[in-house]
């Protein structure tokens, strides 16, 4: 049993079910994602555990207690939100004070923690700023601090970083999990974007339709997806319909191009359909020695991304992107070539097909 | 290049416009000054405002009016902050219907309200369908008939309280930040009381001063309900008077700007702020 379990957690509005049947069990200190596209139940099932939101079934255990029914204000958790959520009649010093303030707690003890925060989330300058005279990347902060500053048992944080431009929004996420992992604060962090989910968790739940699809490490999610919905949702992703020929030896035949896969799918006999998958950073150009998948292709188009070239290229009928990494240096094939590019056993990936 | 953008490219011709606007406004109001002035033949003197501010029913009036927008002000904020708090929060759906029914006060002429209300709380108070008495009528006692009076007022300026007040609730995110006191351990009581309050005291104030301009303003129903109010007594003495009355609004002119001016620097910096966050 984790430090907050939720065990089969229903919510339903009027007649739309927005979650279903979820099941979580959260390590304290550990920081998971809910990782999904908009309308999976992802921010209810963080308003459900902030208490915004009742579970129509199920149970929320936080620290060995059943926290389902009770009161947002009851509950000992701190959110962050997309919109910062600052008061703005008060002054950052007194946003952060703010709950310290409603517990009553003595006075010094009030200005000790605040300037602890102000440290922890490097904002000493603005102490007596009010909210308006911030950046968005500072408000957020305050609202770090705000939440923290009252030693919640969990941190929820609602989609923090998208109303923030692309550069603030990186840093600020390796400040929050540099805090996070300082603390040893357990953190439930909602977002839409998969590199946020990779780059910032210690494990991820790929969301959809109100149910979790797969829950594993950065690592698990984005090498081994079990479902096409998450091979398809995190990252760029290549994926073919196929027959199975050989189920033993993983053997599949995509418009006559045979395929060896290491991805075993129980249950599947020979001449069935199958989805495969392959990264595009899986391919690379054959050079000469045999190898497993080594497939005859054109070149249809040539993309460059910065660090990265992406390549468009068609095998058999079907088109497929190759991501190869930027070399001056290294010369790229003309558009309309043909050429031969290859891919391990270990890249072909047999999705179930649902 | 046409005429209209020659003519705005023409700074003469914003002035001019500008000008038509200010001397509309101001040339009443300075006739109005001049005629009080002239109580006296070829001298211009401020005898018309002594006399007027002499006058006992003045101070009366003019209190009794100021003590009735206060208590107007305090009662319609009670009713309409939660109110409107409540709809922004939780009933959406409702506002439509509330914003309806805050106009009753433009469509119904207060003629019409100040009929009605003598012709039902004129009679003792029963219980419906019964003939249990709850009360004589309530237009029997002062402490009655100035209640009925307030809550006549209240409903007069409905329309811009409500307005001036879910404005200022649109401008701040009233449900996150509610969320966000929540989570920070706060109760309804001080969410309302330090969190929204204090956000919204730019449109609470205008919507304050709109309100006791309306009710010290009010000519009908405080006639129909016989109050000693300032406004019937302005109009009667401009049935008797000539000098007095132009003296009296054009002091009480004096006042308004005066209130306006303490509101700009009560919120000034504030209001600006809020609106540019």
């Amino acid at each position: 049993m984790g430090y907050l379990t939720l065990s089969k957690i229903s919510k339903q509005f009027a007649d739309a079910v927005v979650v279903q049947d979820f099941n979580l069990s959260i390590e304290k200190g550990e920081f998971v994602s809910f990782l999904g596209p908009s309308g999976c139940g992802k921010t209810t099932t963080l308003r459900m555990v902030a208490g915004f939101e009742v579970p129509t079934s199920g149970q929320i255990i936080l620290d060995g207690a059943d926290i389902t029914d009770k009161a947002p204000n009851q509950r000992n958790v701190g959110m962050i939100f997309q919109a910062y959520a600052l008061f703005p009649n008060m002054t950052v010093v007194q946003n952060i004070g703010f709950g310290l303030r409603i517990r009553k707690e003595p006075e010094p003890a009030i200005k000790e923690r605040v300037a602890e925060m102000l440290s922890l989330t490097h904002l000493e300058k603005h102490a007596d700023k009010y909210p308006y005279q911030l950046s968005g990347g500072q408000q957020q902060r305050v609202a770090l601090a705000r939440a923290l500053a009252n030693h919640p048992q969990v941190l929820l944080l609602d989609e923090p970083l998208s109303a923030l431009d692309a550069k603030i929004r990186v840093s600020l996420r390796s400040e929050i999990r540099m805090i996070q992992k300082k603390l040893g604060i357990t953190a439930i962090f909602v977002t839409h974007d998969q590199e946020e989910a990779l780059s910032i968790s210690d494990r991820i739940v790929v969301m959809n339709e109100g149910r979790e699809e797969q829950v594993g490490t950065p690592f698990e999610i984005y090498n081994f997806p079990k479902t096409a919905f998450v091979a398809n949702f995190v990252g760029t992703l290549n994926t073919a319909e196929a027959e199975m020929v050989d189920p033993v030896k993983g053997i599949v035949k995509m418009d006559g191009v045979q395929f060896e896969s290491a991805n075993q799918v129980e249950g599947q006999k020979r001449g069935d359909r199958v989805s495969i998958a392959i990264r595009p950073e899986r391919f690379s150009f054959a050079s000469e020695q045999k190898k497993a998948n080594v497939v005859d292709c054109k070149i249809e188009n040539i993309t460059f991304l910065g660090s990265v070239v992406r390549i468009q290229i068609t095998i058999g009928r079907t088109k497929f992107n190759m991501d190869t990494f930027n070399n001056p240096f290294l010369e790229l094939p003309k558009i309309g070539a043909v050429t031969q590019v290859t891919c391990s056993r270990e890249a072909v990936l047999i999705l179930d097909r649902q | 290049m046409n005429l209209l953008s020659w003519l705005r490219k023409v700074p003469l011709w914003s002035g001019f416009w500008y000008t038509l606007g200010v001397l509309y406004f101001i040339l009443p109001l300075y006739a109005t000054l001049d005629f009080s002035l002239r109580i006296q033949r070829d001298v211009i003197s401020l005898l018309a405002y002594q006399n007027a501010f002499a006058d006992p029913g003045f101070l009366k009036t003019f209190v009794y009016s100021n003590i009735l927008a206060v208590i107007t002000i305090l009662f319609s904020l009670l009713l309409i902050v939660p109110t409107s708090y409540w709809i922004r929060l939780r009933l959406p759906e409702a506002r439509r219907i509330v914003e309806y029914v805050t106009t009753l006060a433009i469509v119904i002429p207060a003629i019409v309200m100040g009929f009605g209300l003598i012709s039902v709380y004129g009679a003792p108070i029963k219980i419906p369908f019964t003939s249990i008495q709850l009360t004589d009528s309530l237009l029997n006692s002062p402490v009655g008939t100035n209640f009925i009076v307030i809550m006549g007022y209240t409903v007069l300026a409905l329309p811009l309280m409500y307005r001036s007040v879910d404005t200022g609730m649109r401008t701040i995110d009233v449900r996150v930040l509610t969320e966000a006191a929540q989570s920070l351990g706060a109760n309804w009581f001080t969410i309302i009381v330090r969190v929204i309050l204090p956000n919204l005291r730019a449109s609470i104030l205008s919507g304050a001063l709109l309100t006791f301009a309306i009710v010290v303003g009010e000519v009908t129903i405080s006639s129909i309900l016989n109050v000693p109010a300032f406004s019937p007594y302005l109009w009667l003495m401009g049935q008797h008077k000539a000098y007095e009355p132009a003296a009296l609004s054009f002091a009480s002119f004096l006042m308004i700007w005066a209130s306006m001016g303490v509101i700009q620097i009560v919120t000034g910096g504030r209001a600006q702020a809020s609106v540019a966050h």
